[in-house]
């Protein structure tokens, strides 16, 4: 087979942050594969596949398209070389259709006016050829995200690319529709398109990917068949040492209960009931887990619970008064601690220091301030503490975090968050986004915290960290709790029924009619 | 570690500095339009506006006067700004505390030092109790701050002329003005013949106040944090309510202390037309100035001087029409807006530097 593409030697220095992102890259792709590109976050992925379109340019390397030596200094040059790159956050107009999105820059015009009918026609058309099923005239802000990156695709299918790079396709994806995307690149690359999929999902790579090549810490570490790697082998040349893919845990007493929801409510903005009557116990020394699809009422939960929010009916106790009324900081002065869904927006204020983000939740408290001052020097071996013990190595005191990698970020939100010896520690999608070394010492602090006595309320959408962190598993499903499980019993089979609304006499029944039938999630 | 403040010191100055630059450009195109002399019209802008000709003539003291108020209501913006409120209501507040101080300087009698702290005093409630209104709209009722202190201004300033006409007004002359405040109430200057005096010391100390606040105290770190993410505030237990109001009463009590010291120190009562925009211009002193307590400082004397050396240098010895100087300044305002034009010489110098710094390191 010939080859689609050739980089050589690419090196790429970021002087402002005295990054090596790459290091003499060499990376090769066959025409007509689907080749998977995985590292860590911060590995240079991104940055390689930034200059292969034409948004960066490297410091030295050369690249070759279809055997030809090509200059690409801007994202022109590398569409009109077949290039398309897909981003991780979509470059889409959400107030304009999908059609009009496809064609933005090309409409086709009659006497100088748009005409939406043609367009509609135009866009379907391309849609039914490569079989990626949209509504034309929809709006894109009316779309789930999974239809949003398939008009991304079309749109870069439309201006004639041969090479599909995708970003981090599947990082904003349900589980269902990662696997219709799976069959979107299949389907692709029947047609002979070449596909470069950025990801640190091993479990995708495995599953969709013909080639594998692994990144760290700006170089190539090598380049695999997938049909001749394994997913522990991949994972030791991502991290560069052994991962535990699923952490241990031992048995401990649970202790009392800690936190108590009593028939709880909340109604959504749009007025209708995001949680209702829902109650539960975590008791310390517990990890109780809110499995689910997203958007069943998780948010709303968490923050119920937070008091980022307030409830519209039932109690929540906390060490067993009840905090309806306590503000966010009074909840976290009697020891709760929050670890959000959304880090860059929620968890931490990309705007400011390490040193001042990692005192918001204890700024008042008498070992940070005095008289109304806040003690720097304090604050400044505290950070310098927290980024020793929790090892978040490219953070510096005193500095700006918003240069840090997400698994970076996501250990400066844990290490504050954890350092303050809570009682109850909510984790809300803790590990999403991040990569498999940084899951792992999430996972390994969370289980730290329940050994050491705390009770943690861990919600999750990812089934796999459901099963290996939780000690008890709740449901949600449409705002109520659809169920609730034993995890030391519990198979992935019971949770995936119950999250899909179903319950536990309908797995039982299947399974008496059609033997074991293993059922899909 | 100092190497890398310096990139940081050279990142935040950057953009003002090569605004005035091309501010300073723009400038020469236009005198090359209207017939001048290009670089002695440059000379004679620096030479007067910050020059010093003989003691008791010397035009720089005067720039660090009408330095003065800018520098108060500069710091004022700054600090709404930096609780995420924008508030454009300096004017009205300064208004508002210049009437008080007026109004007390004559009404009431007291021995020296205590007469003008009592009336700086009243100006900044004033000015505080002005500016909670559109503080607490904001908060209770989600009011635009920004609209709120817009309308705020217009009527601050229409009973500030209502006040000055009817019950505060002196005499039957042809200008309305308030009598003379007590000479108790003085603010003392310290050249005899110019008005710089204990305003501008006020003035230093409130810049180290205001950044003393802003990044030392639990106060300041709750209002930037709660200015630069709401979420995040609400996420971490930050009251960012709380620290909106306050900080819209310090903001207010600020300009209303510039409102004090105009009237102590320049004026000595409150005249028709007393505001000439000190407001809006300490305004643009905070955004030129990176919202910096320090970068005030330094835009507001740098403003004065550059109005002073258009309105007696350029306007008095070669006859260029003194509006040029308020052209630079809106020109340079404009560039600063448009800071994205210097992003590749930017990069550039940065560029520059690691290279040097890795240089040196490995050396």
């Amino acid at each position: 087979m010939s080859l689609a593409i050739e980089m050589k030697g690419i090196t790429k220095f970021f002087a402002s942050t005295h990054v090596q992102a790459n290091d003499h890259v060499d990376f090769s792709v066959e025409s007509g594969e689907v080749h998977a590109l995985v590292g860590e976050n911060g590995a240079g992925k991104t940055t390689l596949m930034n200059i292969l379109y034409g948004l960066i340019r490297p410091d030295s390397g050369e690249i070759f398209i279809d055997s030809q030596k090509v200059d690409i200094n801007h994202p022109d040059d590398a569409i009109k070389h077949g290039i398309g790159m897909v981003h991780q956050h979509f470059k889409l107009v959400p107030s304009f259709t999908v059609a009009e999105n496809i064609l933005l820059g090309m409409e086709p015009t009659q006497t100088g006016f748009l005409n939406q009918q043609k367009e509609n026609m135009l866009v379907d058309q391309v849609a039914r050829k490569y079989n990626l099923l949209v509504d034309p005239s929809a709006r894109i802000q009316d779309l789930p995200v999974g239809m949003q990156q398939r008009v991304e695709i079309l749109k870069v299918l439309q201006r004639n690319a041969k090479i599909l790079v995708l970003d981090e396709p599947t990082a904003v994806l349900t589980p269902q529709e990662v696997n219709e995307l799976i069959t979107v690149i299949r389907g692709l690359s029947k047609l002979s398109y070449t596909i470069i999929f950025i990801t640190h999902k091993l479990i995708e790579v495995m599953s969709v990917a013909d080639r594998v090549s692994v990144m760290r810490g700006g170089r190539m570490i090598g380049t695999k068949k997938v049909s001749e790697t394994s997913i522990p082998e991949l994972a030791r040349m991502m991290v560069g040492r052994e991962v535990l893919l699923r952490v241990k845990k031992k048995d401990i007493e649970r202790g009392d209960v800690v936190l108590e929801a009593k028939d709880i409510s909340v109604v959504a903005v749009n007025g209708l009931p995001a949680i209702s009557h829902v109650s539960f116990q975590v008791h310390q020394g517990e990890i109780v887990a809110i499995a689910g699809v997203s958007g069943n009422g998780q948010t709303e939960l968490v923050e119920a619970i937070s008091g980022m929010n307030s409830l519209d009916g039932g109690e929540i106790i906390f060490k067993g008064k009840p905090v309806n009324q306590a503000s966010v900081g009074e909840r976290r002065n009697m020891g709760m601690a929050h670890i959000p869904e959304d880090r860059m927006v929620v968890g931490l204020n990309l705007q400011t220091t390490l040193d001042e983000n990692l005192i918001v939740s204890r700024y008042d408290h008498s070992e940070f301030s005095r008289y109304g001052f806040l003690l720097i020097k304090t604050i400044q071996e505290f950070a310098e503490k927290v980024v020793k013990a929790f090892s978040i190595s490219a953070a510096r005191p005193g500095e700006s975090i918003s240069m840090l990698s997400g698994g970076n970020l996501q250990k400066v939100v844990v290490g504050r968050e954890l350092s303050g010896n809570p009682s109850f520690v909510i984790a809300n999608q803790p590990t999403r986004g991040l990569d498999v070394g940084s899951i792992e010492f999430v996972h390994k602090t969370l289980i730290e915290e329940r050994d050491k006595g705390a009770g943690v309320l861990l919600v999750s959408v990812e089934l796999d960290e459901v099963m290996a962190l939780a000690d008890r598993i709740l449901v949600l499903y449409r705002g109520k709790i659809q169920g609730e499980l034993d995890a030391a019993t519990a198979t992935e089979e019971q949770v995936g029924i119950l999250m899909a609304g179903g319950t536990l006499d309908d797995l039982e029944m299947a399974e008496t009619k059609a033997g074991s039938r293993p059922i899909e999630r | 570690m100092t190497q890398n403040r310096l990139l940081k010191l050279l990142d935040t100055i950057m953009v003002p500095v090569l605004a005035m630059i091309s501010g300073l450009i723009v400038m020469g195109i236009l005198i090359i339009l209207i017939k001048k002399p290009l670089f002695e019209s440059y000379a004679i802008l620096f030479s007067t506006g910050f020059g010093c000709e003989k003691y008791g003539n010397c035009i720089f003291i005067t720039a660090l006067e009408r330095a003065t108020p800018l520098i108060f209501t500069g710091l004022s913006a700054v600090v709404a700004f930096r609780s995420g409120m924008f508030s454009i209501g300096q004017e009205g507040q300064y208004l508002v505390g210049a009437v008080a101080a007026a109004w007390l300087g004559y009404v009431i009698h007291l021995p020296p030092i205590l007469h003008p702290l009592l009336l700086m005093l009243a100006a900044m409630l004033a000015g505080a109790a002005y500016g909670w209104i559109p503080g607490i709209l904001r908060v209770k009722l989600g009011v635009n701050e920004l609209l709120a202190t817009i309308m705020l201004n217009s009527i601050a300033a229409l009973v500030t002329e209502h006040l000055v006409q009817f019950p505060m007004r002196a005499d039957k002359s042809t200008t309305a003005h308030s009598p003379v405040i007590d000479k108790t109430a003085y603010l003392t200057s310290f050249v005899p013949g110019s008005n710089w005096g204990m305003g501008f010391v006020i003035a230093v100390i409130a810049v180290i106040v205001v950044l003393l606040y802003l990044w030392r105290t639990k106060a300041g770190y709750e209002q930037r944090m709660a200015g630069q993410s709401k979420l995040f505030a609400l996420y971490g237990g930050i009251p960012s309510d709380k620290s909106a109001i306050r900080a819209m009463l310090i903001s207010g009590a600020l300009a209303g202390l510039a409102g004090a010291v105009e009237v102590m120190g320049v004026h000595h009562r409150i005249m028709t037309g007393f505001s000439t925009g000190l407001g809006f211009d300490g305004l643009t002193a905070a955004i030129l100035g990176q919202i910096h307590p320090i970068g005030v400082f330094i835009v507001a004397i740098l403003f004065s001087g550059l109005k002073l050396g258009a309105q007696l240098g350029l306007q008095l010895q070669l006859e260029i029409p003194r509006e040029l100087g308020g052209t630079i300044i809106g020109f340079i305002i404009l560039f600063v807006a448009a800071g994205k034009l210097y992003e590749d010489s930017i990069v550039r110098v940065r560029n520059w530097f690691a290279r040097r710094n890795s240089h040196s390191l490995k050396g």
